[in-house]
């Protein structure tokens, strides 16, 4: 079960913590081969198979230059999606597959325009909170900090649908993204391992087959901790 | 700004506000503030200010800067208003200046040291014009209110005025890079033998050059992007550096700090390289404005560090050391760790780092914990790791993602009985890092830690 999970552009999709989910996947499955792409690089999905592709949240001026870079792979990701290629991408990053992502000027970035709605800066209103949504039988916990809000109907293709907090934005019930086993999340933070079910699901998506969670039983506590006082709030 | 009726009406309600507040023996140095700036928004630029304005701003150091500031400034006979009792926001400058003003509106001192949170610069540089600004460094610090590096960076860029002299850390990319159109001097600490090559911390917030984006070499590292650094493909580099640590002695604890080609020594307090900063900051500003080393060096000296942020006892043969390691800052919490782990002998220490405030309201955003290097505690030295609070059953996973041995770690919730878990043989220092928010828990877990030594 060698699986390859490509890191995109580690040295600056690194905000928050996030960089932690990969360095968790990594102890779930230590023997698998990570590949830390560059951003002067090529990504290695454009050419080859993989099994995993991640990218984290960023800086406003680096989102520009991702989604700019990004571009040029529009079709292959679209490609990978329909291929069933799990993709795990997080915070900011998400707005990246968007159509577009406004200003509080009004201009407008172009985005790749992979799903059907748009995001929303606001760089003085900072919005925090916690989460809870259901995904598929499982209820994932996490938290929200960002400076964007995305809007547009992703009835038919959330990620997780709201138990406690925002979706896409504070009138939205549905959060984040998802298309076969494509995950787009406004969550930011270590959310793999905060959340062990979820974990196990996007590794059983990965085609590992009774896949084993690197401190399965202190993870676990953790969660049923968080989820209980996230509940109680 | 001119001052109108409306300023006036607030300027005495704020004063009332202050007088009344004192007689019923209630603190004054938030209220008068921010009544001012809620009922008149531009207060800060109708009132008068000070001829001279130092300002200190930046992630860390800002207040112990201050202090030092203000020290010198006593000690030598200068009289100035300052903000170190009440907040560094615009209420809390708000506040100083309605006390340090008269029943005019003017400023009864001609002076002022100002401690001001960088999140606040849209709210304050409109208003007031430091006429020095240091800027200690700049680093991810709670993400919920401070985001990034970059968006902090940019609101000081795009609001400290023009006129501004900055006095900045030239060996953080980061803030030499501010307001580049500002007149600027920069204090730097040259390479030392714990200088590195490669970054060891997670986070390191500039990798490639501000002008060109091609990949930034590094001359050496110090922490996170603390250190210098060149573009290999444009002209890009650390500045050159105005006020230069060029030597350290930690046996002698004495710096030299190289100026227009004069050296000149300077007693350090502690070793702790964050505290050098700090000096080397306070000694630069306090240089721009005119004083002597013979005026500063007696006052420096003779500093001590609240021991809030740092003490230091000995009790029998074993040392306790508090740090104050601030929570929902990483990097903060990242010198804590690597502070302890080079230390001398075998150690024992408490990670007490959760936030009191959002423990009994709500549940702590932790995704700071995995920009912190908890790596760092995972030493030979470190016997013993000992952690409580409320968010305990987190922070054993992160520090099992650090790699720490299982058997090291003790885990709990409740933070008083911790102390029964100590195991003191073979230990020769015991540190307690802890939140801001816990000081009085860090006094109770320090005096619990008294007893069990003095029982041995």
């Amino acid at each position: 079960m060698n699986k390859t999970i490509e890191i995109l552009f580690p040295e600056f999709c690194n905000l928050y913590g996030d960089i932690s989910n990969m360095k968790y996947i990594q102890k779930c499955i230590p023997e698998s081969n990570f590949i830390e792409t560059s951003f002067n690089e090529e990504p290695t999905f454009v050419k080859n198979d993989v099994d995993l592709i991640y990218m984290g949240p960023m800086t406003e001026k680096m989102q520009e230059k991702v989604t700019e870079k990004l571009k040029k792979y529009k079709q292959r990701i679209e490609e990978l999606i329909e291929k069933n290629v799990v993709f795990l991408i997080t915070g900011n990053a998400l707005e990246i597959f968007g159509k577009y992502i406004e200003n509080e000027d009004g201009t407008k970035i172009e985005a790749l325009g992979i799903f059907d709605i748009y995001s929303k800066r606001n760089m003085m209103k900072r919005h925090n909170s916690n989460f809870i949504g259901k995904y598929e039988d499982i209820e994932i916990v996490g938290f929200k900090s960002q400076f964007t809000q995305s809007y547009g109907n992703n009835e038919q293709n959330y990620f997780a649908k709201v138990e406690k907090g925002i979706g896409l934005n504070p009138e939205s019930s549905f959060e984040g993204l998802q298309k076969n086993n494509f995950i787009a999340t406004y969550l930011i933070g270590p959310i793999l391992i905060l959340n062990p079910e979820f974990t196990q699901k996007v590794l059983k998506k990965m085609e590992i087959q009774k896949p084993k969670i690197a401190f399965e039983e202190d993870v676990k506590k953790a969660y049923e901790q968080r989820l209980k006082e996230l509940k109680r709030l | 700004m001119k001052k109108n009726l409306k300023f006036y009406i607030v300027l005495y309600l704020a004063k009332l506000s202050r007088i009344a507040l004192k007689i019923i023996g209630r603190d004054a140095t938030y209220f008068p503030g921010k009544l001012a700036v809620t009922l008149c928004p531009d207060f800060l630029g109708r009132i008068d200010k000070p001829k001279t304005i130092i300002g200190v701003t930046g992630t860390n150091g800002k207040t112990t800067v201050c202090n030092m500031i203000e020290d010198c400034l006593k000690e030598n006979g200068y009289e100035f208003i300052d903000n170190h009792l009440g907040s560094n926001i615009n209420s809390g400058l708000a506040s100083t200046l309605i006390e340090g003003a008269s029943l005019l509106g003017k400023q009864k001192k001609d002076l002022a040291v100002f401690e001001i949170d960088e999140r606040s610069a849209v709210k304050i540089y409109p208003y007031v014009t430091p006429t020095y600004l240091v800027c200690t460094n700049l680093f991810r610090d709670s993400l919920k209110r401070n985001a990034h590096t970059e968006f902090i960076s940019n609101i000081l860029t795009n609001n400290i005025p023009k006129e501004t002299k900055l006095i900045l850390n030239g060996d953080d990319l980061i803030v030499s890079g501010l307001a580049p159109e500002n007149e600027r001097v920069y204090f730097g600490i040259d390479r030392l033998e714990t200088d590195t090559d490669k970054c060891e911390n997670i986070v390191r917030d500039i990798t490639v050059c501000p002008k060109c984006d091609s990949k930034l070499e590094y001359d050496f590292v110090r922490y996170n992007h603390v250190g210098r650094a060149h573009c290999l493909s444009c002209d890009f580099a650390s500045p050159k550096i105005n006020y230069e640590v060029t030597n350290i002695d930690f046996e002698k604890m004495k710096m030299w700090v190289k100026n227009e080609e004069k050296e000149e020594d300077y007693d350090i307090i502690n070793n702790n390289i964050i505290n050098i900063y700090n000096m080397l900051a306070t000694i630069s500003v306090l240089k721009e404005i005119g004083l002597t080393r013979n005026q500063i060096n007696p006052v420096l000296k003779n500093q001590k560090i609240v021991d809030t942020r740092y003490s230091k006892e000995k009790v029998k043969n074993i040392e306790i050391i508090t740090q104050l390691s601030k929570g929902m800052n990483p990097i903060a919490c990242s010198r804590a760790f690597d502070y302890v782990r080079k230390e001398e002998g075998n150690k024992a220490v408490f990670v007490l780092l959760d936030d009191l405030h959002e423990a009994a309201n709500s549940s702590e955003n932790i995704a700071w914990h995995y920009d912190t290097d908890y790596e760092f505690l995972n030493s030979e030295s470190i016997k013993q790791i000992l952690t409580a609070g409320a968010r305990y059953l987190d922070t054993y996973v992160r520090m099992q993602m650090a790699d720490i041995p299982k058997e090291k770690i003790v885990y709990q919730r409740d933070e008083m009985s911790l102390v029964e878990k100590l195991n003191l043989e073979g230990i020769d220092k015991v540190f307690i890092l802890h939140d801001l928010y816990s000081i009085d828990l860090k006094n109770q877990i320090k005096k619990k830690v008294e007893e069990r030594i003095l029982e041995e």
